[in-house]
């Protein structure tokens, strides 16, 4: 679904921030990029989407090289959705217009019914349409950016640390969400997260970057269990998090 | 006081659409473009110049708007968008740059000498008591009418929305399938032909000179500050406090304050007192009268 070949990236005339990567993601799969700050896993996401043009290599998704092609062409071609790191929602829109703006370049009907397919599938959207997106929670905030890249129905979702800002309880929910989501669609899901461990809790596979390069890549599984990797890119022991029902199920 | 309020009117008018025009671009692309001032100028001679070449005054003020707008794009394409990815601040000084090179083309291409456009010389209307010629009266209307029409395209269509998304939070606004590009070079356009509709106002009502756009600078910029920058419908707001604080210092007779028939405030402090007042205004609110909706159009 998704082919990262050679890719060497950075910004305006400075140094190469990533030196050559190379990812796979394929579709049904969460594949979550980690390492420390400043390590390129954001700007990979970037070039991923297409907010960075590749200085070298090619970013594939289905087969074709989408390296040039615009992220709102990706977006209006129901090729990708993107949930920006912060600032993911317009905070003086209210929920339905929030949503709908990611839809407006689709037929009337079939904005309106998939918009009442994600009103069923998040709850606690669905009693706050209403509202203006400043009055929802964090974790409420992200499921509605969530649900603003999911109206169009993409086939590759890209989210940049979803977690950033959330409480241990609300992160837990929006991870459930994100899953959901996967077994529910067989989307290819690519997440960046500094929250390695619960990150890797929900992931198929990951890719820990150090200084603009691949250093380790595996199964998720693998890489929570290998005790090396945990000390060197985890930061040692995971956080003990409540065990929670997943965030559509809360509501 | 009628005549006050009509001098105000015909001065705000034209500072509101290129202070309009100024705002909206740098709501969307965080610089303040100093060439905008130009643009006004440029709107001016261009259509003076297809007047004199024989086409009606609409017909030659819609065209030479069109060209002015097609000329903004072409500018913020080849050079603002370049410049921009130095930085804002270079963008700007490269604005005033080409602000520069605007003013020596006019002086070379329409002289030094003021010039006047071909009208028939009409007696006064009256309204209320105030004067006002039907030049001004049309040239207002105009102007009214084309803010009305921003704010319509602002506000009720999709277009609009694209505008105030992008203006908001550019990544996100093209993560929800907006190319904010395109959206961006729609604004410069109506910004050029807004900017061209007002030089061609402000010469309709009175002289068009090569200094035309310098002499508009400084208050135009007063207006959109004081607006808050990046909110074209505040910078309108802007336009008349600052057209009321120089109708003020021009127009208003301060003599029986203190006791005499006759007191002006001499006109070279007509400038002063604009900025006298976007000081005031800037102290108490510093990012503008209206800056909330700046964040959250």
């Amino acid at each position: 679904m998704i082919s990262v070949n050679n890719v060497r990236a950075g910004y305006g005339d400075g140094p190469d921030i990533l030196q050559g990567i190379n990812l796979n993601a394929a579709g049904g799969e969460i594949v979550t990029i980690l390492g420390p700050n400043g390590c390129g896993k954001s700007t990979l996401l970037k070039c991923i989407a297409g907010f960075v043009r590749p200085r070298g290599g090619a970013v594939e998704m289905e087969g074709c090289d989408v390296s040039a092609v615009p992220v709102h062409d990706k977006i209006r071609h129901h090729l990708m959705g993107f949930v920006p790191q912060t600032d993911n929602v317009f905070s003086t829109l209210s929920v339905a217009d929030n949503i709908m703006l990611g839809a407006r370049y689709m037929p009337a009907a079939e904005r309106n019914a998939r918009y009442a397919e994600l009103m069923a599938q998040y709850p606690s959207l669905a009693s706050k349409q209403e509202r203006k997106a400043s009055a929802l929670s964090g974790g409420e905030r992200q499921i509605l950016s969530l649900a603003r890249a999911l109206i169009s129905k993409p086939r590759v979702l890209l989210l940049d640390e979803p977690s950033a800002g959330l409480s241990p309880m609300m992160m837990h929910e929006v991870f459930a969400a994100i899953a959901e989501i996967r077994d529910r669609t067989g989307m290819c899901i690519v997440t960046v997260e500094q929250n390695a461990f619960e990150a890797l809790g929900v992931a198929d596979r990951a890719y820990v970057l150090s200084l603009g390069k691949v250093a380790i890549e595996g199964r998720a599984a693998d890489l929570l269990a290998d005790p090396a990797m945990r000390h060197l890119y985890l930061g040692g022991k995971p956080p003990v998090v409540e065990s929670r029902p997943p965030f559509a199920a809360v509501n | 006081m009628v005549q006050f309020v009509v001098d105000v009117l015909i001065r705000a008018v034209d500072l509101a659409l290129i202070a309009i025009g100024l705002s909206s671009v740098y709501s969307l692309i965080r610089f303040p473009n100093v060439a905008l001032v130009q643009y006004a100028t440029t709107g001016a001679l261009l259509a003076l110049g297809l007047q004199m070449a024989g086409l009606p005054l609409v017909v030659a003020a819609i065209v030479a708007c069109a060209l002015v707008g097609i000329i903004a794009v072409v500018l913020n394409v080849v050079v603002f968008e370049r410049l921009l990815r130095a930085g804002s601040a270079i963008a700007m000084i490269g604005s005033l740059a080409l602000s520069m090179v605007f003013s020596a083309i006019f002086l070379v291409t329409a002289g030094p000498r003021p010039k006047r456009f071909e009208l028939e010389i009409n007696p006064p209307l009256r309204f209320l008591g105030a004067r006002l010629t039907e030049h001004q009266l049309i040239s207002v209307g105009i102007s009214v009418l084309a803010i009305a029409v921003f704010a319509l395209i602002l506000f009720r269509t999709d277009l609009g929305r694209c505008m105030r998304a992008t203006a908001t939070n550019s990544v996100l606004a093209s993560a929800t399938g907006i190319d904010t590009r395109k959206v961006t070079n729609t604004v410069v356009f109506l910004s050029g032909v807004m900017a061209g509709l007002g030089g061609i106002g402000l010469s309709v009502k009175g002289e068009m000179s090569a200094q035309l756009g310098l002499d508009m600078l400084l208050p135009v910029f007063a207006a959109a500050i004081v607006g808050g920058l990046g909110n074209a419908l505040g910078a309108a707001v802007g336009a008349v406090v600052i057209a009321a604080a120089e109708t003020m210092v021009t127009n208003v007779n301060f003599g029986p304050l203190f006791g005499e028939t006759v007191l002006f405030i001499p006109a070279a402090y007509a400038t002063a007192a604009s900025f006298l007042l976007l000081v005031v205004v800037l102290l108490i609110k510093p990012y503008g009268l209206f800056v909330a909706e700046v964040k959250r159009g």
